[in-house]
């Protein structure tokens, strides 16, 4: 049959669609792709163009297997260096590539973009802006421009392009709609997961580390709070807890990393402290790592989240994309009421011979002052007393860093200051600990909630005391009282190092109020996308259909869907020109009866079986003054009651007819009839 | 060529049954809902596994996004219903007069194509025949010459026209069976012959003599022609001229001799057939001739008289005879 034949035949017009679907679907992938399958892309991509352009012709089929095969073993091999996700997706991407030189007719169109329609799901994995959301949406929109055009070949570009996008727009309401109502389900199985680079805190701290992440803006997280947010010496955000020191840099202890390298068979491990809490949520950024930010003795009953025996809060999954969670807080619980004799043991040890005048300076702090809580207060009031100061760009160390940084350079950031507390604490025979995490957030006023941005990072002390359990001291705090205080921003504005790595970070423009409303209301928008479209999970569903619809019961999401469902498909029906409203022909005749009803007024009554012609008659005889104008009058109203006209010729027709009557209502009007 | 008894073709038959009366044969006919059946394609079926997988993908990577991509992609195919489905409502097909056609060659049965908002690519076709594809039909009305392989003479009714629309984007596949009521009358297949022609009253002549013939000449009018010049001004169409349709002259002819006779007698020849086709070819070569013949079939006499009109009469009454019954079937 010729039909296949012509089936076979992909028409310069789609061609013309593929060249730039390929483009499109294409560039967002830009960072998953291996700098080899870049080349192969380009390599495809300026080949397909050569046919296009009637330069070259189509690769014989053995070649693209052949490539196809050199390909896949390449990739084989370099899987383990660039992870196994990573591997599928190049995969993918270089089948979308080759048989996009290779097609021959129709069907490969479609399998190229239903690939295409895949691929751009992939894009989704990491990039999940708003930005991406829109970009991609009208990727997907080309991508169906690309099926339209199979089935309008003769058409120009743009009015291919018009049915696609019409089409995915009449669609999305629907879509919305889906996406309120479908279930959520948890993950059904374990996916293999990217390999990324981590950002955010380390699980190992040593001095000059966390000034890294000073010069970073990016954010980190942000919390709502559903009251009214503590204040900023209230925000210490808690995610590492060290106990390990060597000397020169702190490192968690190997049995809190046994639970966290074992989470898939682990449980939550602690139970839920009593107490008033405070309640609220986190929307952690991804950083590729597992540790959750929380405040105090922090619990989640979230799934996923694993509640680990010092407070913290741990993800059972790399945080890989926006990862939202409930936390309730108790400041009030005291952590660890009684201690464990062995982890008492444990954060009371210090390497042998280090730091000499430190350890003797702790000692003197000891003879003096016994009662621990007195002496821990001495300890904070000694870095007021001694002219130390802040700095983000402290000078170099030696080997005996603490004995360094106390008594030589007596400048430093909080790193400094935490570690050197600690190890006095230890030092003074108090179970001290090394605590990372975030201090402080920028508060947003009109969406009413917290950014912790990466700069915001922070080190500080935990010391156990006797019925009181982990206490947090904060020796930053001492030196710079304004960073705790009144948060990282007020004390760092002048400081030359503070986002050095972000000369064009919306942040810098703090300085300009205009705009600084403007950086806010960007983030809120940023932020409703993320708790809205991101982290729409079962709870929040609830939520809305709640809302909606008052008590949810099955029976009302039915209704509500078949009602919604039945009036999209209705305005779409009627946008597609299926339903027509006869409204034209109507006021045609009532226009007609009106003018009778003028004439009727003036005595030339039309009898109910009189045929529009021969009341014309009638009038032409009755009215001389008007004969004519009534007569072109029942020539245009017997042409639309009764002639088929083309729409354009009755659209025409009816603008005359009502022209003409206008005219001859005025005429009546002003009794010009004879 | 059914089979039957077989389970498919009582189907088949039950199926034809039902079509007809949901959609009786009419020589106009406008689709509508009663008309129009929508089902998924091949590619529409993958399209919704496609959107299976996206929502378990985006479900294991608990991404939103994807997951809205997939009811995106769903809600798409629903859109997709409604446009297929308005592809071909409003569609009107009108059957048109029918070319001139012989056994044993493909028919052609011209379409009248109409709809009051524009449809693309429309293909119809007879079952197992070539697929014809209509781009674009809009308010002016299209003609398709939908075309029909045929083997056999008489009355032949091509049956229920396929048409059929992937438009927009191919996921789904709506089509109609529509029965133009458009029956045509296949002449037998012309068949070269000589000896098979006999003629009323003698028996052994040769039609290849000037019997039946015209020659020019003054007693009938035959027509008018484009005037040469140099011929005789007396036979110009002066009214024609007139008229403004140019210069004609008139020619006039007259017969020659006797008329023809076609005859067949016995209808219930084996090769019957055989004798037809000959038959078919002796009128159309003797209408070429511009001869004048008769035609008698059994007790049936066509009187003899020449031109278009009367050879379609003749050809007619040669294909609508009953086909030869033999004892053997």
């Amino acid at each position: 049959m010729t039909h296949s034949s012509q089936e076979e035949i992909i028409s310069r017009h789609s061609l013309l669609w593929l060249l730039i679907v390929n483009i499109a679907v294409l560039a967002p992938l830009y960072d998953k792709l291996t700098p080899w399958s870049l080349g192969i892309c380009g390599i495809c991509l300026v080949w397909r163009f050569g046919i296009f352009i009637g330069k070259v012709a189509k690769p014989p089929r053995y070649l693209v297997t052949a490539l196809a095969i050199a390909s896949a073993i390449t990739l084989a091999l370099v899987t383990s260096e660039i992870g196994l996700l990573n591997g599928l997706i190049n995969l993918l991407i270089l089948g979308y590539a080759l048989k996009y030189i290779e097609m021959r007719n129709r069907r490969d169109v479609r399998t190229v973009v239903l690939v295409g329609y895949f691929l751009i799901a992939i894009t989704f994995i990491d990039q999940q802006s708003i930005f991406y959301a829109v970009n991609l949406t009208f990727v997907t929109g080309i991508n169906t421009c690309v099926l339209v055009s199979l089935y309008r070949e003769d058409v120009k570009l743009k009015e291919t392009a018009r049915i696609g996008f019409k089409l995915l727009l009449q669609s999305l309401p629907l879509a919305a709609l889906l996406f309120l109502v479908l279930p959520r389900l948890p993950p059904l199985w374990m996916v293999p997961q990217q390999k990324s680079t981590q950002t955010g805190l380390s699980d190992e701290v040593s001095f000059g580390d966390i000034t890294e992440l000073t010069r970073s803006a990016a954010l980190a997280f942000r919390a709502e709070f559903s009251m009214s947010p503590p204040s900023n010496q209230q925000l210490y955000w808690r995610a590492l807890v060290m106990e390990d020191y060597d000397g020169s840099r702190w490192t968690q202890n190997s049995s809190i990393k046994d639970i966290e390298d074992n989470t898939p068979f682990t449980t939550s491990r602690r139970q839920q402290p009593e107490g008033s809490p405070i309640q609220y949520s986190v929307i952690a950024e991804p950083s590729n790592q597992h540790w959750l930010f929380g405040l105090d003795a922090a619990f989640s009953s979230d799934i996923g989240i694993i509640n680990l025996p010092d407070y913290r809060l741990y993800s059972a999954r790399t945080v890989d994309q926006k990862f939202q969670y409930h936390v309730d807080s108790y400041p009030q619980y005291a952590m660890d009421k009684t201690l464990d004799p062995t982890v008492r043991l444990l954060n009371l040890r210090l390497p042998d011979d280090i730091n000499p005048r430190t350890f003797e300076l702790a000692q003197s702090f000891k003879k003096d002052l016994p009662d621990p809580t007195t002496r821990l207060r001495a300890m904070m009031r000694y870095f007021t007393e001694q002219p130390y100061f802040y700095t983000l760009t402290p000078p170099r160390v030696g080997p005996q860093q603490i004995d360094d940084f106390l008594f030589e350079n007596k400048a430093g950031f909080c790193v400094h200051y935490a570690s050197a507390f600690t190890f006095m604490a230890r030092a003074s025979g108090l179970p001290a600990r090394l605590v990372t995490g975030y201090q402080g957030g920028e508060f947003n006023q009109s969406a009413g909630y917290l950014s912790i941005y990466q700069y915001m990072a922070h080190a500080w002390t935990e010391v156990w005391i006797e019925n009181r359990g982990w206490v947090r001291y904060d020796p930053t705090a001492m030196i710079a009282p304004e960073r705790v205080l009144e948060g990282f921003d007020a004390y760092f504005q002048a400081q030359e190092s503070y986002l050095l790595d972000s000369p064009f970070s919306p942040l810098r423009l703090r300085e300009f109020p205009l705009l600084n409303e403007l950086r806010l209301t960007l983030a809120s928008i940023d932020y409703y996308w993320s708790v809205w479209v991101l982290g729409f999970d079962s709870s929040k569903q609830e939520q809305i259909l709640q809302k909606l619809l008052g008590e949810v019961t099955q029976q009302k999401i039915a209704i509500f869907m078949l009602v919604s469902i039945t009036f999209i498909g209705l305005v779409i029906a009627y946008s597609a020109g299926l339903i027509h409203f006869h409204r034209d022909k109507d006021r045609v005749a009532s226009t007609y009866l009106h003018m009778c009803h003028l004439l009727e007024k003036k005595g030339v009554i039309r009898d109910k079986q009189q045929g529009p012609t021969d009341f014309c008659s009638i009038v032409e005889d009755a009215f001389p003054g008007i004969a004519t104008d009534f007569r072109r009058f029942t020539h245009y109203y017997v042409a639309l009651k009764y002639q088929p006209l083309s729409s354009h010729r009755r659209k025409k027709t009816v603008k005359l007819f009502s022209n003409q009557f206008r005219k001859l209502r005025l005429k009546i009007l002003k009794g010009k009839t004879s | 060529m059914k089979r039957n008894g077989t389970k498919e073709s009582r189907f088949t038959l039950w199926w034809a049954q039902w079509l007809n009366r949901r959609l009786p044969p009419a020589a106009r006919v406008t689709l509508a809902h009663k008309s129009i059946f929508i089902l998924p394609t091949g590619f529409g079926l993958f399209w919704i596994f496609l959107v299976l997988i996206l929502f378990v993908f985006g479900t294991n990577y608990q991404n939103n996004l994807v997951i809205g991509l997939s009811i995106l992609l769903l809600s798409l195919f629903n859109t997709c219903i409604i446009y297929s489905y308005r592809n071909l409502a409003g569609l009107t097909l009108n059957a048109c007069a029918s070319p001139q056609a012989y056994a044993g060659e493909t028919l052609v049965f011209p379409v009248k194509l109409t709809s009051s908002q524009p449809q693309f690519e429309v293909l119809v076709n007879y079952p197992d025949n070539q697929i014809k594809v209509i781009k674009t039909i809009g308010e002016e009305p299209t003609v398709t010459l939908v075309p029909f392989d045929n083997l056999i003479r008489g009355r032949v009714s091509p049956g229920r026209l396929k048409i059929e629309s992937r438009y927009p984007l191919g996921l789904c596949r709506a089509w109609s069976h529509v029965n133009l009521d458009n029956p045509h009358i296949v002449f037998a297949k012309p068949l070269v012959s000589h000896s098979q022609l006999k003629s009323i009253d003698a028996d052994n002549q040769n039609i290849t003599g000037d019997r039946g013939m015209h020659i020019p000449g003054v007693d009938e009018f035959k027509g008018l022609k484009q005037h040469i010049p140099g011929e005789s001004l007396r036979q110009v169409a002066w009214k024609q001229l007139a008229q403004g349709r140019g210069m004609l002259s008139k020619e006039f002819q007259q017969p020659q001799g006797e008329p023809h006779w076609l005859i067949i007698e016995d209808l219930s020849s084996p090769d019957l057939e055989k004798q037809l086709s000959e038959l078919t070819w002796a009128i159309d070569k003797m209408s070429g001739r511009g001869q004048v013949f008769g035609l008698v079939i059994s007790r049936k006499k066509i009187p003899p008289a020449e031109g278009d009109v009367h050879r379609i009469h003749c050809l007619q009454e040669l294909a609508l005879l009953p086909q030869f019954v033999g004892g053997d079937s």
